[in-house]
């Protein structure tokens, strides 16, 4: 038998997708914890494999997205975070996390400000992988679909720094179309390690074929799966190391 | 925190008033309570031995009222039509109570909870219930757009989580009717009053900002546009939930602490309950502004998580929300038969100096009321704590029968809760005696194709998608038919399927709504209705038997008996409709008072039925789209038109008020969705899609846009009249009638299945071009237009406004 990896889920005031995160990663092998922000501490990374700051409106997102929660984090975890990252312990932020990694400056210089459109914007994207190695995409093809949901998903980097970031890799999803205003349609990054992760679609909402708007719609594998499943599959390889996921896969059939 | 430091309240003399004297104190005091009303109140005190105190006043006055009593639902009408005069004992005992319990008896186990509770259940599956919940929100919208759908919202989600010992909400819908967006300033008739469009951007990002911030999915809805709701526009909120079976039943007892979750007190939204039961004028605007409130999602989102974790540590034995009324409905519901006592003073408050009376009936938004077993409070408390909300203990259940309210020693209400909840009963007069419809007119039309395109771009029937993609329709991960779809994700549907966690099976939901039908024929606007939410329900992947319907009413001024009788007439259409689809009606709710003192007199709106429903679907794999899947597949139309125009778009176009409104064989429809559903189950439907506003001609260019393949059909193939000419077969709107696309290989099982009923196949998807085409018998061409150029205008209509 093997141990699972384990996924901690924070939940803040207001995020709201943190069951269908846990639901997708229990799909591709993880056990899952969600925690409430008010019993985080120092101590709660032990034994963590992933942590994931999943989608929502944390503490209402009225200052801007995500602000609040990076205090709240700062003061619960303190340096456990980063002593968490630099011992390569994985991180995802999606959506709101992705918002919340950016103020914590554990991804490259940049924010998620208001959309282009000045509004929320709710609808399916085609997605481009820059950089095929990062662990959430190495199962993907070089272009899929997810589906979106924000009004500040609108990336912008300090002057002349997305060059940069394409050059290093560090630029890993682009959107197929400008969908929000973002820098080179930029849609996900991740830091220079590439442990951690910020992206703006919702793969946990893409976890079943029938996910899809389009009832014709099969993956290549003609299985049950979305493109959402793979990603975090692909995650959960990279956290387990490449001598568990055979064992993984047979215990999974 | 803040609390009161004293009572603060008084006596009312009222003991030797007389009736006149009682209306002026009613009037004075706000309490829209009329004559007969103050003097039930005084027969009571008098009875009693004492002069009432302004908190008691106050709290029969929110009880009486028509938000929370229903009063005309309940009324004894004399309703006069050609046939003569007939009573009518109460329209909910009547047309709504009667019909459903016939089908609770017909379908044991299907409806677990109905009416009495703040939404009714249907099964699931042996372990799941499901429950769906559809509120106005009228008045305060029409005052303070954003913050009326805002906590008309908030209001809707509360009752889902109030209901049973705590469901958890899945989905939002919401429905709206507007003035059109493009009404010229001048031809607004009142001061103060907002223009359309500012109603509708603040409706809509009233609903998108708390409903997102919830992480609930928005995935059905409908917005009606007419003159008539310039003044009165109406917001309707709903939402759907989902509970273990388990968890239902709820009962009071002795011996239990309340404790109020969430939100602290304030002076906001005072009288909101009396309020939203008055007509509303330019002084409205002015003087009610204190009525309407900013709701708060994440304060409600703490809540709802806090809520669901002690129920499933099963720490509530009872749990209601605070709407109308406040914490003298809560606890009026939770304690109107125990008794028990309520300490204001414990109540945290939002700011210094509240009244007792203020405390006690203020409508401060995302608070709940639990009653929790003594030994488990202190772990409720932990658990408001860990989500960031409060819990506070408030008083308690005592078995006496009684409810007292003290406030720092003070004994400041004390009511019989029997008597209390018992207003006298209005006595009503009502007339349905409509002009006969004119059949003269000839339906001709030279460019079919010029109308369809004009009634593509009409704003009831062009894309909603600039308002859907404001909602996020995919929170929860459980959206299995979006609100958008097709092949590229931008062409309509005809409902939503939402999966449940924990189950195989899946939730339907599905509304309708014809306001232009019940101008001038109520009756049959209903029977529309109750059949179009069903056949949404059928064909999107519920099942025809395991379907629920809710009846939400707006009218105008149910003083005036035609308005009245409108009311009375759409009753009993949807009462026979529901009994014939054996629909129960497991909840609902009533709006009066929509009409509006313009400079040229009063306007109402016209009789405004929303039917709204679930259905059980037994397999997530039978959900079915609206939008075309091949490019050689075949076209088919079940069910049988008319030709009476009267309500339809198209007619509305063309000027005329005056056709006959179709009516529609239940019982047929029913035979042939159950036959649907037999042939979607055994994989031989691909797509379909309802004919509603706009016709045949609409609902074709609607299932094309998808763009996967262009459509041929001949228009004399549809089963109609002989005599109805091709603008008729294309435009009527019949009800009943839903469109199929079909494999060429599952024609023959299909005509085998639906022998008996009206099935006909009217054409086919064409794989070597991209438009509509209609041809007739003998084969002239009467419409060859690019669905592209179509879809422009139905995308574009709305967006040059919003």
């Amino acid at each position: 038998m093997v141990t699972k990896p384990h996924a901690l889920l924070l939940k803040f005031p207001g995020t709201n997708c943190d069951a269908e995160s846990a639901r997708a990663l229990e799909a591709a092998g993880f056990t899952t914890q969600i925690l409430p922000a008010s019993q985080l501490g120092p101590d709660s990374l032990e034994q963590v494999d992933l942590l994931m700051l999943s989608g929502g409106f944390s503490y209402g997102d009225y200052v801007m997205a995500g602000r609040l929660a990076q205090l709240r984090v700062e003061e619960r975890l303190g340096l456990a975070l980063n002593g968490f990252v630099e011992e390569g312990g994985f991180v995802l932020g999606v959506c709101n996390g992705f918002q919340i990694l950016t103020k914590l400056g554990l991804l490259p210089a940049g924010s998620l400000i208001d959309n282009s459109s000045g509004r929320f914007i709710c609808r399916w994207t085609e997605l481009h992988v820059e950089n095929c190695d990062s662990p959430p995409l190495v199962y993907l093809p070089g272009t899929f679909e997810l589906p979106i949901a924000h009004a500040e998903g609108r990336f912008v980097a300090p002057d002349g720094m997305v060059q940069e970031y394409f050059d290093n890799g560090l630029v890993t999803l682009t959107y197929g179309d400008d969908v929000n205003g973002s820098e080179r349609q930029i849609a996900g990054i991740q830091n220079q390690a590439g442990n951690v992760f910020g992206l703006m679609p919702h793969p946990e909402r893409f976890l079943y074929r029938q996910h899809h708007y389009d009832p014709d719609w099969l993956a290549p594998d003609q299985s049950q799966w979305g493109w959402g499943y793979h990603f975090f599959r692909g995650i959960r390889d990279h956290v387990v190391g490449e001598a568990v996921v055979e064992s993984l896969e047979e215990s999974a059939l | 925190m803040i609390f009161t430091d004293k009572a603060s309240f008084r006596r009312v003399s009222l003991l030797e008033l007389d009736g006149e004297a009682l209306s002026a104190l009613s009037e004075e005091m706000k309490l829209s309570l009329s004559e007969q009303d103050m003097l039930a109140v005084q027969a009571y005190f008098r009875e009693t031995g004492r002069e009432p105190t302004d908190v008691e006043l106050e709290v029969i006055a929110q009880t009486w009222s028509e938000h929370c009593k229903h009063r005309i639902f309940s009324s004894e009408i004399t309703h006069e039509t050609a046939q003569g005069k007939e009573k009518v004992d109460g329209l909910f005992k009547t047309f709504i109570k009667q019909p459903s319990e016939v089908i609770f008896e017909r379908k044991p186990g299907f409806v677990l909870s109905a009416f009495h509770d703040n939404a009714g259940f249907i099964k699931l599956d042996e372990q799941y219930a499901i429950c769906l919940k559809v509120e106005t929100h009228n008045h305060p919208s029409a005052l303070e757009p954003y913050a009326g759908a805002n906590t008309g919202i908030g209001g809707v989600v509360r009752d889902i989580l109030g209901a049973g010992r705590g469901a958890r909400p899945v989905a939002n819908i919401d429905v709206f009717c507007f003035g059109a967006p493009n009404t010229p300033q001048p031809d607004i008739r009142g001061e103060d009053v907002i223009h359309p469009l500012g109603i509708m951007r603040g409706v809509v990002r009233g609903v998108r900002d708390y409903g997102n911030r919830m992480g609930i999915p928005t995935t059905g809805g409908a917005i009606q546009f007419d003159a008539a709701y310039i003044y009165n526009p109406l917001v309707y909120c709903g939402t759907a939930g989902v509970i273990r079976i388990a968890d239902i039943d709820k009962a009071m007892s002795s011996g239990l602490k309340i404790v109020a979750l969430g939100g602290r007190t304030g002076k906001d939204g005072l009288k909101g309950a009396t309020f939203s039961s008055a007509a509303l004028d330019s002084d409205s605007h002015e003087e009610d502004q204190t009525a309407v409130q900013i709701g708060n999602p994440i304060e409600e989102k703490k809540v709802a998580d806090c809520i669901l974790a002690a129920r499933d540590e099963g720490l509530i034995t009872f749990v209601t929300d605070c709407g109308a009324g406040g914490f003298s409905s809560a606890a009026g519901e939770m304690l109107s038969e125990v008794g028990g006592e309520i300490f204001l003073e414990r109540c945290p408050l939002k700011e210094p100096g509240l009244e007792s009376w203020q405390v006690f009936i203020s409508e401060s938004q995302e608070r709940m009321v639990v009653a929790v077993d003594p030994a488990r409070v202190e772990r409720l408390q932990e658990l408001a704590m860990i989500y960031g909300t409060e819990a506070t203990v408030i008083g308690h259940s005592d078995g006496t029968g009684i409810l007292r309210v003290w406030h720092h020693g003070e004994l400041v209400c004390e009511l019989d809760n029997n008597r209390l909840h018992n207003p006298p009963r209005q006595i009503r007069s009502s007339r349905w005696m409509p002009a006969a419809p004119d059949s003269s007119r000839v339906w001709d039309d030279e460019d079919l194709a010029t109308s369809l395109s004009r009634l593509l771009g009409d704003f009831n029937i062009c894309s909603r998608a600039p308002v859907i993609r404001e909602y996020d329709h995919e929170v929860q991960g459980n959206t299995l038919l979006k609100p958008l779809a097709g092949a590229r994700g931008d062409a309509p549907q005809d409902g939503s399927v939402i999966g449940i966690d924990g189950s195989e099976k899946a939730m339907a939901i599905a509304l309708s709504l014809l306001p232009e039908w019940g101008k001038y024929d109520p009756y049959r606007m209903g029977k529309a209705c109750v059949d179009e939410c069903i056949r949404q329900l059928v064909l999107t992947g519920g099942d025809p038997d395991k379907a629920a319907i809710l009846d939400n009413f707006c009218v105008g001024n149910p003083d005036d008996a035609d308005e009245l009788g409108a009311l009375v007439e759409t009753c009993r259409g949807i009462s026979e409709a529901a009994l014939a689809y054996g629909a129960p009606f497991v909840s609902g709710k009533d709006s009066f008072y929509n009409y509006f003192e313009t400079e040229d007199g009063p306007v109402s709106i016209p009789v405004t039925c929303l039917i709204s429903g679930m259905a059980v679907v037994e397999d997530r794999n039978r959900v079915t789209g609206s939008t075309l899947r091949r490019a050689d597949s075949i076209i088919c139309l079940l069910g049988e038109g008319s030709g009476l125009m009267g309500g339809s778009v198209y007619a509305r176009h063309c000027g005329v008020v005056t056709a006959e409104v179709p009516d529609i064989d239940c019982m047929a429809a029913l035979a042939r969705y159950r036959k649907l559903a037999l042939a979607r189950d055994s994989g031989w439907i691909l797509s379909a899609h309802d004919l509603g506003e706009g016709g045949l001609a609409v609902a074709l260019a609607e299932m094309g846009f998808g763009m996967k393949a262009g459509i041929e059909i001949d228009v004399d193939q549809v089963d109609a009249p002989a005599m109805a000419t091709a603008a008729q077969r294309l435009f009527e709107e019949t009800a009943g009638r839903i469109l199929l696309e079909v494999a060429a290989d599952d024609l023959e099982n299909l005509r085998a299945c639906f022998a008996g009923h009206s099935f006909k196949v009217i054409g086919k998807a064409a794989a070597d071009h991209e438009n509509l085409v209609v041809r007739d018998a003998a084969q002239s061409c009467l419409i060859d237009v690019s669905l592209s150029s179509l879809k422009q205008v139905w995308k574009n209509a709305i967006g040059a406004y919003y």
